[in-house]
C-alpha cells in the first residue's frame, strides 16, 4: 500500500493557487451544483436542529469562554490530564510535530509487533501523514470511517473533515467497491454499498492488532478521553484490539464532565444537525489487558496560540459549520484549498502553519460572516481571514497586479472627489463600452456574470436632489 | 529537555492573558425543559431510529421475546437474564444476534441512553451485536445532558458511552443508511416498575 501517497493533494508544497484548483473543479457545472446543495442541505440541517434549542446562544457563549479559559491555562490542564490519565493507566506521550507523533505511534506498533491497523477518523493522523508513514514501514493501516475508506481505497484524501468523500457520487464509489471489495459492476445503491462496506471491515475490525481513534475532548479532572462516531468504528476498534492508541491536539482538553455537557449539546447539531451522534464513548481506562496510549500532538499549534489575532482559532471543535456554510467552499471543493482542515476555519488554520504555501487561502472567502455566525464557539473567522489578508500583503506574497489594483482602490476611496469622479466614470463607461468589452475590462467579476445597468446618476446625485437639507453624503 | 518539558514552556510562553473560568452550573441552572420528559423522550429516540416499546418489569422477558423473535445468538449483561454467558475474549461476541443491557438513565432532549461498563460487562458484545435491546426504566430519563452529567460518574467504570439509536452512516451522497459499523437496530424497552 505504500508510495501512492506521495501523489495526492495534500503534500505538495507548491502555493496553494485556490482560484486555478476552484476553476478546474467549477469546469463540471453540474458536479459543482450537485456538491453545492448537498452542503446547503446539511447546514439547513444544522439550522433546524439549532432552532429547537432556545439557549443555543447561551451555551455558544458558554462554550467559547470555557475554550479561552482553558487555553489561557493549556499547560496546567494538560499536565493535571496527563498525571489523571497516568493514574488511570494510560501511557502519556508528548509530540512536538508530525514526524515526532508519527515515530511514536510507529514504535508503539513496532515493539508489540503489530502489522494491522485499524483507524477511525482523526484529522490530526491526516495532517500528519501518518498512513503514508506507516505503510512505508510495512503496516497495513485501514481506515474504517465509511468515508475514510472510501477515499483511502482510491488513494485520495478526505475533502471534507466529517465528511470525507463529499465530492464523490455514489457510481464512482460503486466502481471503486466493485475494484477493492468485489461488489457486481454498476452497483450504486448507498444501504448495498454500506453493506459491503460492513462485512469487509468487520473482518478487519476482528484481525486488528491495535486500533487508533481521534480524542473530540479530554477532560482534565479525570483524564478521560471522548470519541463521538455515528457509524461505531472508533467504539468497535478499541472495544477488540489489545492496543488502543488515541491521537489529540493540545486544543482538544477541557475541565471536565459539566463543560463536556455544553460542548456534546452543540456537536452533533452544528456538525449534521443530529441532537447527538449515535455513539459519545467516554475512555477513562483501558481494557483488562488493554494497551491504552495518548498521544498529545502540537505541531504549530503553541506558536498559533501565541499570536494574538488567531489564538481563538484553536477554540474550533471541527464541526464543519462553517465550511458547510461558506458559499466559496461549497462551490470550490475541498481540494482546492490543498490542505487537511479546508473551507474558513482551514483558511485561518493553514497560513500560520505555512504563510508561502497557503497566502491564497485568505483570500477564497467573501467575508460575508456566515461561518462566524455559525460557529458554535463563536470564533470570529471573518476578522481572522482579514487579518490574515493584510499580513500576506505585508508579506509581499500578492500578485504585483492585485497589489497596483488594491492600492488604487484604497487611494480613491480614501478621496470624496475621486470616488464621485470615478463612479460617473464607470457609469458612462457602462453605458457607452460594448458589453464584450466592459466584461474583459471586468476580469474576475465579469467572467460569469452580467454587468449591472448603471443608474442615471450617483447616489449622492439623488440625496441632494430628493432631501436637498444640506447634508452632502458622497 | 524533554517534548514533553519543550511543549509545555513552548504553550506557557504563548498562552493568551488569563480568561476566567465560567460556572457552567450556575448558567444552566434552570434552563426551560420539556413538558412532558418521556412523550420527548420516545419522540427524540425515534428521531435517531430507535425502536420503544413501552411495558411493565413484569414482563420483561416475554417484551424481549417478542422483540426480537427468532433469533440467533442472543447475549444478556443483565443478572436477572441469563442467556448466553459472558466470554473472556471480546472477539467472541461477533456472532451476537441480540445483545441486551440496561441503561442507567435516559436523556430527553435526544434520545440517548448511557450505558456505564459495569451495564455492558463486555464493551464489544454493544458494538458487535447486529441489535441492541436497551432496558430504560421511565423513572430513568432526566431532561438535558447537563442533568445527565450532573446525575453520573463519567470516570466510574472506566468505560461509558452514550447511544441514540442504531449505527448509521451518510456518506455515500449524504443518504442516510441505518447500520454502518454497530447495532442495525436498537430496540428501547421502556418499563414501569
Amino acid at each position: 500500500m505504500s508510495g501512492a501517497a506521495r501523489s495526492l493533494p495534500v503534500v505538495h508544497s507548491a502555493p496553494v493557487d485556490h482560484a486555478a484548483a476552484a476553476a478546474a473543479f467549477n469546469a463540471n457545472e453540474a458536479r459543482v451544483d450537485w456538491h453545492d446543495a448537498a452542503l446547503w442541505f446539511v447546514r439547513e440541517k444544522r439550522d433546524r436542529a439549532v432552532e429547537e434549542v432556545p439557549e443555543w446562544e447561551l451555551l455558544r457563549e458558554l462554550a467559547s469562554n470555557i475554550k479561552e479559559h482553558t487555553l489561557s491555562r493549556l499547560d496546567e490542564y494538560l499536565v493535571a490530564f496527563e498525571s489523571a490519565a497516568t493514574a488511570n493507566g494510560a501511557i502519556v506521550h508528548w509530540a512536538r510535530d508530525a514526524e515526532e507523533h508519527n515515530r511514536i505511534v510507529h514504535d508503539i506498533l513496532v515493539s508489540r509487533k503489530v502489522r494491522h491497523l485499524v483507524k477511525s477518523k482523526s484529522m490530526l493522523t491526516e495532517e500528519c501523514g501518518l498512513n503514508a508513514y506507516l505503510e512505508e514501514r510495512g503496516v497495513d493501516v485501514v481506515d474504517t470511517d465509511l468515508g475514510e475508506r472510501i477515499v483511502q481505497l482510491r488513494r485520495e484524501h478526505p475533502s471534507h473533515i466529517v465528511m470525507p468523500a463529499i465530492h464523490l457520487t455514489k457510481e464512482e464509489i460503486g466502481e471503486t467497491f466493485a475494484e477493492h471489495l468485489g461488489t457486481p459492476a454498476g452497483l450504486s445503491d448507498p444501504t448495498e454499498l454500506t453493506a459491503a462496506a460492513r462485512v469487509h471491515l468487520r473482518e478487519k475490525f476482528l484481525a486488528a492488532h491495535a486500533a487508533l481513534t481521534g480524542v473530540n475532548f479530554a477532560l482534565a479532572d479525570t483524564g478521560g478521553i471522548i470519541v463521538c462516531t455515528n457509524e461505531g468504528n472508533a467504539d468497535l476498534g478499541m472495544a477488540l484490539a489489545p492496543i488502543h492508541i488515541a491521537s489529540m491536539g493540545i486544543e482538544k482538553v477541557i475541565p471536565g464532565a459539566n463543560e463536556l455537557a455544553v460542548f456534546l449539546r452543540m456537536l452533533a447539531r452544528s456538525a449534521t444537525g443530529q441532537r447527538l451522534t449515535v455513539y459519545t464513548s467516554h475512555v477513562h481506562r483501558p481494557r483488562e489487558g488493554q494497551e491504552l496510549h495518548i498521544v498529545i500532538v502540537d505541531n504549530g499549534r503553541s506558536e498559533q496560540l501565541g499570536r494574538k489575532d488567531f489564538w481563538r482559532s484553536l477554540k474550533c471543535i471541527r464541526c464543519a459549520a462553517c465550511i458547510n456554510s461558506c458559499p466559496v467552499y461549497r462551490r470550490s471543493g475541498g481540494y482546492s484549498y490543498g490542505a487537511t482542515v479546508s473551507g474558513p476555519i482551514g483558511s485561518v488554520l493553514t497560513p500560520g502553519i505555512d504563510l508561502h504555501k497557503y497566502a491564497a487561502l485568505p483570500f477564497a472567502s467573501t467575508l460575508c460572516g456566515s461561518c462566524t455566525a455559525v460557529c458554535p464557539v463563536k470564533i470570529d473567522l471573518d476578522a481572522q481571514l482579514y487579518r490574515w489578508r493584510q499580513i500576506v500583503v505585508d508579506a509581499g506574497l500578492v500578485s504585483v497586479t492585485k497589489q497596483l489594483v488594491a492600492r488604487a482602490g484604497g487611494r480613491v476611496l480614501a478621496s470624496r472627489r475621486l470616488v464621485a469622479v470615478g463612479s460617473m466614470l464607470f457609469r458612462s463607461m457602462l453605458r457607452a463600452f460594448p458589453a464584450r468589452l466592459l466584461r474583459r475590462l471586468a476580469g474576475a467579476w465579469g467572467r460569469d456574470r452580467e454587468l449591472p445597468v448603471p443608474p442615471r446618476e450617483s447616489f449622492s446625485a439623488w440625496y441632494r436632489r430628493e432631501r436637498g437639507d444640506g447634508h452632502d453624503v458622497a | 529537555m524533554t517534548s514533553r518539558e519543550l511543549m509545555l514552556a513552548a504553550i506557557r510562553a504563548a498562552r493568551p492573558a488569563p480568561v476566567e473560568r465560567p460556572d457552567v452550573r450556575a448558567a444552566v441552572a434552570g434552563l426551560p425543559l420539556q413538558a412532558d420528559a418521556v412523550r420527548s423522550f420516545i419522540e427524540a429516540a425515534e428521531a435517531a431510529a430507535a425502536r420503544v416499546l413501552e411495558g411493565r418489569r413484569a414482563e420483561l422477558a416475554t417484551m424481549i421475546a417478542t422483540a426480537y423473535p427468532a433469533m440467533g445468538r442472543q447475549v444478556s449483561a443483565m443478572p436477572a437474564l441469563d442467556a448466553g454467558a459472558m466470554a473472556e475474549l471480546p472477539h467472541s461476541f461477533a456472532d451476537t444476534e441480540v445483545f441486551v443491557c440496561e441503561a442507567v438513565l435516559g436523556v430527553t432532549e435526544n434520545g440517548a441512553v448511557w450505558l456505564p461498563l459495569s451495564r455492558l460487562r463486555h464493551r464489544s458484545a454493544l458494538f458487535l451485536a447486529a441489535n441492541v435491546i436497551v432496558v430504560l426504566d421511565r423513572a430513568r430519563i432526566v431532561g438535558n445532558l447537563h442533568d445527565a452529567y450532573a446525575a453520573i460518574d463519567v470516570a466510574a467504570d472506566g468505560f461509558g458511552v452514550f447511544v441514540s439509536g442504531p449505527s448509521k452512516t451518510a456518506d455515500i451522497e449524504q443518504a442516510l443508511v441505518i447500520g454502518a459499523h454497530g447495532a442495525k437496530s436498537l430496540t428501547i424497552l421502556l418499563l414501569e416498575e
